[in-house]
């Protein structure tokens, strides 16, 4: 069930990149942004390779080359969980396990770099090599808010409160300060 | 300024021209620098890491197919640490390369292998990293192993550079590199052509041709079989190098005697159907000129199944332009399953056509579902029979030589044997077929003469001959000035379409060929080619050429014999049904 509220005009947008540096990741992009799943089908591929005039084998070696191109449909909401050094040492792997659990991630490999979504489509669950965000490791991206020093408890709770208000935006759960921190910058704000 | 440059390579002094790299001065001073992904004339990405060299002042080692020579230049080729960088480098390219060098069909003419041997690789140092990856071997043509892969780059860059195809690029990162179609999809889902170029320049087992020996060795063993076999011209200047002579030793007589040897009821040329297609295809030339035969100008032939797969999928509205006439390979098993056949009183389901090409898109051609029509020839007879190909197996000069190397024959010590009749009967002009220009020239040797009634003055159309890649020649025909063209590498064919789409094309007649030097040097040739072995195998057919007694196709005693038994005339009612074709748009999904 792909109901497409509106086709994106490849065409258009390449006729506007024609030229420009990086003119076909500029357009891969817009593809994506475009598209309600948050992905670039085949078939828009082949659009653009045809818009710019490039070799569709050409499109798809960009296309896979850059991890935040989706070359499957994205979830409804997206928890991508940073595995870069300190967010390692900081047990980002645990939290990577208890996401994929609760969200019924069965058959997600943790160990893998891949994406993987729900049956239903509702949820995405990825991974970062690094936020740059070490300072406040653990990180964890839901959606385009960063929450810092993630804990599974935390998670937990942001995640079934995600889940029990479906399509709403997850509240913002405040996390134990500890003594004398400053609240960080970082919680909460636009990627 | 100074034409040379001067720089010393272990200590001795050598100079080059200005522009050559380390790789080329240390070549000009005696020393092999050992490379993978580097390969002249194709592509110097420097992406393998092996040729590694030590240069004074650089901080740290250099490659020296990328890095130019300069004045003063101090290069160590073999200092410890050059020999153990090679090493490592080379032992972490095997890590995650298959242990199965033993089955490989590059064994013995792998360059991992050469090269592993060379730099002393004595141990498995490092365990394997790589997920293994899925065999593609659903083309007719090419089997693709990325397990074998070394991401040298060689075939992404003859596929886009040389060929203009771009059916593979690299995709994907890190570990999970490889080198892949659009949408990760078998070649036979790609817009690959089966040029088998790939298969050239790979320096392992990861491209190879699709290996038919043992099916056709097993028909061969058949009672039940009459197998026959016709040769391209082309084979006879490349089958001796593939069986370790130099190259450009020709050997037409021991071919001949090698393949009934191999037991062939009848050692056949596809020379014969090659002065055939000259008959119809120049003949086809004429009517189109006087406007007699539907088909545009310029006519661009049609004997190269590459070239032919390149028109149907990227240029599909310009397909009216190409000769109707099938290839030789094609013309040669429908006349010999429906006349030769008949004549000879052989069962057509019994017969099986084995052709030699040096080419792997010939396989592909064979397989095409409307290939059978002397099954439809039978069948209009009122012979019902399980449809069958036209040609039932092409084997590339690759395949022949392993196929000679299994039974055991000593071929530099065969004597030298004929072609059979009547299908073994030739020309020539149809032996020229095997170089860029060869079509034309045969062409124009058959047309001038029957226009103006006069021999071709010369008889050597020199102009159309050596590897430029678009070669053209005017000619002054029964009062008319005739320009016609000639292209090889599918680079170049994209030239002459886009000025035939452009309606700038200044050709009458032109001929393409998919591959660089013709089929010289096809994708079914022996490998790593270079201008050099090219050069050498064409010479060998120019030689043989002006050896023959007939150079000019509408000489051919037995296409002669074929059209009064059988044809009736070129472009005739049988030649439509038998020889001709129609191409349709390739859609790639």
């Amino acid at each position: 069930m792909d109901s497409r509220a509106s086709v994106f005009d490849v065409e258009a947008a390449a006729e506007r990149l024609r030229g420009k540096p990086g003119a076909l990741l500029g357009l891969l992009e817009e593809i994506q942004d475009s598209d309600p799943a948050r992905y670039l089908s085949e078939e828009n591929l082949k659009r653009a390779a045809a818009a710019l005039a490039v070799p569709p084998s050409q499109v798809w070696s960009v296309a896979t080359f850059y991890g935040f191109f989706n070359l499957q449909p994205q979830g409804r909401r997206t928890i991508t969980v940073c595995r870069g050094t300190a967010c390692h040492t900081r047990g980002s792997l645990g939290l990577l396990k208890d996401a994929a659990s609760l969200l019924g991630c069965e058959g997600y490999d943790p160990n893998s770099e891949g994406a993987f979504t729900t049956a239903d489509r509702e949820y995405t669950i990825r991974t970062v090599a690094c936020f740059g965000q070490c300072a406040l490791a653990p990180v964890v991206m839901i959606d385009d808010e960063i929450y810092s020093r993630m804990t599974p408890g935390r998670l937990v709770a942001v995640l079934s409160g995600a889940k029990k208000r479906g399509a709403k935006k997850a509240a913002h759960v405040p996390r134990r300060r500890y003594e004398g921190e400053a609240a960080p910058s970082v919680e909460g704000a636009r990627r | 300024m100074s034409d040379t440059i001067t720089l010393s390579v272990d200590g001795r002094p050598v100079a080059v021209s200005p522009g050559s790299t380390i790789l080329e001065a240390c070549a000009a001073s005696g020393v092999k620098v050992p490379t993978l992904c580097h390969l002249s004339e194709v592509c110097s990405n420097a992406s393998c890491g092996i040729c590694v060299v030590e240069v004074e002042g650089a901080r740290g080692l250099v490659r020296s197919c990328a890095q130019q020579a300069r004045e003063g230049m101090k290069v160590t080729t073999a200092s410890a640490r050059v020999l153990e960088s090679r090493r490592t480098v080379v032992e972490l390219l095997l890590a995650s390369h298959p242990e199965d060098c033993l089955s490989c069909l590059r064994l013995g003419s792998c360059e991992l292998n050469q090269v592993a041997e060379q730099v002393g690789v004595r141990k498995r140092a490092y365990p394997p990293v790589r997920a293994p990856r899925k065999l593609d071997a659903i083309s007719a043509a090419i089997v693709r192993d990325n397990d074998k892969c070394i991401l040298c780059g060689r075939c992404v860059e003859v596929c886009s550079e040389v060929q203009g195809v771009s059916a593979i690029d690299y995709a994907g990162r890190g570990l999970g590199s490889r080198v892949a179609t659009f949408g990760d999809r078998s070649l036979a889902d790609s817009v690959c052509v089966s040029c088998g170029q790939c298969t050239v320049v790979c320096p392992t087992g990861a491209l190879t041709e699709r290996d038919e020996t043992d099916e056709v060795l097993a028909l061969l063993r058949d009672p039940d079989k009459v197998v026959i076999v016709e040769t391209a011209p082309a084979i006879r200047a490349s089958l001796g190098e593939a069986l370790g002579m130099d190259p450009g030793a020709l050997v037409t007589g021991r071919m001949a005697a090698a393949l009934r040897r191999l037991g062939f009821a009848r050692v056949f040329d596809t020379q014969f159907a090659a002065d055939l297609t000259i008959m119809e295809e120049g003949n086809e030339l004429l009517a189109r000129i006087a406007g007699k035969a539907k088909g545009k100008l310029p006519m661009l032939t049609s004997c190269s199944p590459g070239w032919i797969s390149f028109v149907e999928t990227f240029y599909p509205e310009l397909l009216p332009h190409v000769s109707s006439c099938k290839s030789p390979q094609q013309m040669f098993g429908a006349v010999a399953k429906s006349w030769w056949a008949e004549k000879e009183g052989i069962d057509p389901e019994k017969l099986v056509v084995v052709s030699i090409m040096p080419c792997t898109a010939k396989k592909a051609e064979a397989k095409r579902p409307e290939m059978r029509d002397a099954w439809l020839w039978w069948k209009g007879k009122g012979r019902a029979a399980e449809p069958f190909q036209d040609v039932d197996y092409a084997l590339s000069t690759r395949e022949l030589a392993r196929m000679i190397r299994r039974v055991g024959l000593d071929f530099a010590r065969l004597p030298e044997e004929s072609f059979d009749d009547p299908l073994g009967a030739s020309t020539g002009a149809a032996t020229i077929f095997a170089a860029t220009g060869g079509v034309m020239e045969a062409a124009v040797r058959t047309a001038y003469e029957l226009v103006t009634g006069e021999a071709l003055p010369g008889i050597e159309l020199k102009a159309v001959r050596g590897f430029q890649g678009l070669k053209s020649a005017t000619l002054a025909l029964a009062g008319k000035e005739l320009t016609v063209g000639v292209a090889h590498t599918l680079k170049n064919a994209r030239a002459v379409l886009d000025g035939i789409a452009a309606g700038t094309s200044p050709y009458t007649f032109v001929e393409i060929m998919t591959c660089p030097g013709g089929c010289v040097g096809g994708g079914g040739q022996p490998v790593l080619p270079d201008w050099d072995k090219r050069l050498a195998r064409a010479e060998a057919i120019y030689h043989e050429d002006r050896k023959l007694h007939f150079r000019k196709s509408h000489e051919n005693p037995a296409v002669a014999a074929l059209y009064k038994d059988f044809l009736g005339e070129p472009l005739g009612h049988l030649s439509h049904e038998l020889l001709h074709t129609e191409y349709k748009r390739k859609e790639v999904r």
